[in-house]
């Protein structure tokens, strides 16, 4: 699926926080959005994913303006990852990824045995399916944050927005979820933190700067030097390993 | 990968079938309660005389028409069944509005009379009773003023929570608590300025809650209107479930909260002003029921809100008989035993399991 944001402004009272932002992620792309921590990145996701409605500009999926779409059908084509899953009532694993499957049922529809044929699978593919029974609040935060990609899996949506996806995650677990994002062949956006992550994973990199894009391009073209040192004031040396994979070593 | 604890491991109360059992034995509980509770009662019965009574009622065998009238009839027919039925039909409403109203502000304290349904009923009630406000409308003027006053309040908390943007569960629960306490200093004041003791007793007793007034017309406008909104409330679990998850999260799932969410607490205002209308304030039946069936359970609304509703009424109807039964030739406020049989019951479950009412244990 195609994603296009198109001029995006927001502002929060008297503060801008996006300034005409505009993004595009092609079929199966896996676009990261790169900045220092305010720089916008969260409200641009937000915008693409519904939950803000942007002052000025505006989001097409395929083509289709969002705003146009039911929430049911942007939700089929769509699923979210975000950094905030706290629940105030206890759930079980297995019931929360059930609730992925929310947009493709009708109000009386009731759950059959696809549904958790898929629930099942996508507990499977986040390593989680021994916690299918357990409490969801009593899962650390890596769990949950497992637990909360199988429901995006359980959408089947052609698209993926990922806010973050990594908090909370040890390094192992960081790789592993970005190597199976990667392998789902779906169209992802995602906010990145990690350079050397995003290097690695992204087709295409949007830097973002006080609500701007500051650069776009492949990690290769947009990586550099001199960039990490305009955007995060820190100077970096950028390495192509034996087998031509960028690294970026923090000096 | 961690090893699954035991402890940890929820109970494997879980499948369908336990909850098919589980619906099947309270709907059986619920029948029996009915059956059961109509033979309780200061006059002495027999039960062969009750159930006689009904079964002439019900079917008219020409075998039983001894039963046809007479002061055995009027006991069984026109005061206990009637009051039975109530029970049942408060038990349930307030029950399910619990968890309606838990879901809606994602607070588990969160009870049917949480958005300033208490202090608005109570208010109209004290209006009522001390002023003689609306004594035009006839028989019930308490009770229907007590309703006029759970509207009003939560139509005004339903305003002011969307005032300057969307409501969210902390406005409303911040715009109730506010109209609570207006409503509140309205009532003490009409209590303060008229001085009038045995009016003042009358407004406290009402606030503890009782069937006494049963009848049939009431009973044939709130049982409908409370199993229909309870049927309702029980088809829409999937937008139940999505609001515990938050506003935000429930867009990405496909479903945009904010209508149905005015829709929910009209219709829960509705079922709480009946229930206040029919039998006065009786409160910790719609905050700890909802958290007995989570806490068996879990907290998936489509076996949640059924079950709730029936435990609800089963429990409703016997402490009514525990009320109509405890004090010789006197009743007990049926607020004050709902409190007393239901929170240590309450505290038992707390103390066995783990239940974590705010997500961590």
């Amino acid at each position: 699926m195609e994603i296009q944001a198109e001029n995006l402004h927001v502002s929060f009272s008297a503060k801008e926080i996006l300034k005409g932002v505009s993004l595009a992620a092609g079929r199966k792309e896996f676009v990261g959005i790169i900045g220092p921590n305010g720089s916008g990145k969260s409200t641009l996701l937000k915008c693409i994913y519904r939950v803000l409605k942007p002052g000025k500009g505006a989001v097409y999926l395929d083509g289709q303006e969002l705003q146009a779409m039911s929430v049911k059908s942007s939700a089929k084509k769509m699923a979210v990852v975000s950094q905030h899953n706290y629940y105030n009532f206890d759930f079980s694993v297995r019931e929360v990824v059930l609730m992925g499957r929310s947009p493709h049922k009708k109000t009386l529809e009731r759950d059959n045995a696809e549904d958790f044929r898929i629930v099942e699978e996508a507990l499977k593919t986040v390593k989680m399916e021994e916690f299918a029974d357990r409490s969801f609040s009593t899962l650390s935060g890596g769990e949950q944050q497992r637990v909360i990609l199988a429901r995006a899996l359980a959408q089947q949506t052609p698209a993926l927005i990922l806010d973050e996806p990594t908090n909370h995650l040890d390094i192992t677990y960081q790789l592993k979820l970005l190597k199976l994002v990667k392998s789902l062949q779906v169209t992802v956006i995602s906010a990145l933190h990690d350079l050397n992550m995003a290097a690695a994973f992204c087709d295409k990199i949007y830097v973002m700067k006080e609500g701007g894009i500051a650069a776009s391009g492949t990690p290769k073209e947009v990586l550099t030097s001199g960039l990490i040192r305009e955007i995060y004031q820190v100077d970096a040396e950028i390495v192509l390993d034996s087998r031509g994979n960028m690294h970026i070593l923090f000096v | 990968m961690r090893k699954r604890d035991a402890s940890e491991a929820r109970p494997s109360f879980f499948h369908t079938s336990v909850f098919i059992l589980a619906l099947l034995v309270l709907l059986a509980a619920l029948a029996l309660s009915v059956l059961g509770a109509v033979t309780f009662g200061n006059a002495d019965l027999s039960v062969k005389d009750v159930y006689s009574v009904i079964l002439y009622e019900v079917f008219r065998f020409d075998s039983l028409s001894a039963y046809k009238e007479g002061p055995v009839r009027d006991v069984v027919w026109l005061i206990r069944l009637p009051r039975v039925l109530l029970a049942l039909g408060v038990g349930m409403g307030l029950s399910v509005c619990g968890v309606v109203m838990q879901a809606i502000v994602r607070n588990p304290l969160a009870d049917p009379y949480i958005l300033g349904v208490s202090s608005g009923a109570t208010l109209g009630a004290t209006l009522s009773i001390m002023l003689g406000v609306g004594s035009f409308l006839g028989g019930n003027s308490v009770g229907l003023m007590a309703f006029i006053g759970a509207m009003i309040t939560s139509f005004a908390v339903m305003y002011i929570a969307n005032m300057g943007g969307r409501a969210t569960s902390g406005k409303l629960i911040l715009a109730g608590t506010a109209v609570s306490s207006v409503c509140s200093a309205f009532s003490n004041f009409v209590l303060y300025i008229t001085n009038d003791n045995s009016a003042t007793a009358q407004v406290t007793f009402w606030t503890m809650g009782s069937l006494s007034g049963a009848d049939w017309a009431r009973v044939k406008v709130i049982l409908p209107v409370i199993l229909l909104c309870g049927l309702f409330f029980w088809s829409q679990f999937r937008n139940l479930n999505l609001m515990l998850l938050g506003d935000e999260v429930s867009v990405t799932l496909g479903a945009d909260l904010h209508r149905v969410r005015s829709l929910y607490l009209l219709l829960s205002a509705l079922m709480v002003g009946f229930s206040v209308y029919c039998a006065g304030m009786i409160g910790f039946v719609g905050l700890i029921i909802p958290h007995v069936i989570r806490i068996l359970f879990g907290t998936d609304h489509r076996r949640l809100v059924p079950l709730a509703a029936l435990l609800g009424a089963v429990f409703l109807i016997w402490c009514d008989v525990a009320c109509r039964v405890i004090l010789k030739n006197a009743e007990l406020p049926i607020g004050i035993l709902v409190s007393i049989i239901g929170a240590p019951c309450f505290i038992y479950l707390l103390a066995r399991r783990s239940y974590g009412f705010g997500g961590g244990r």
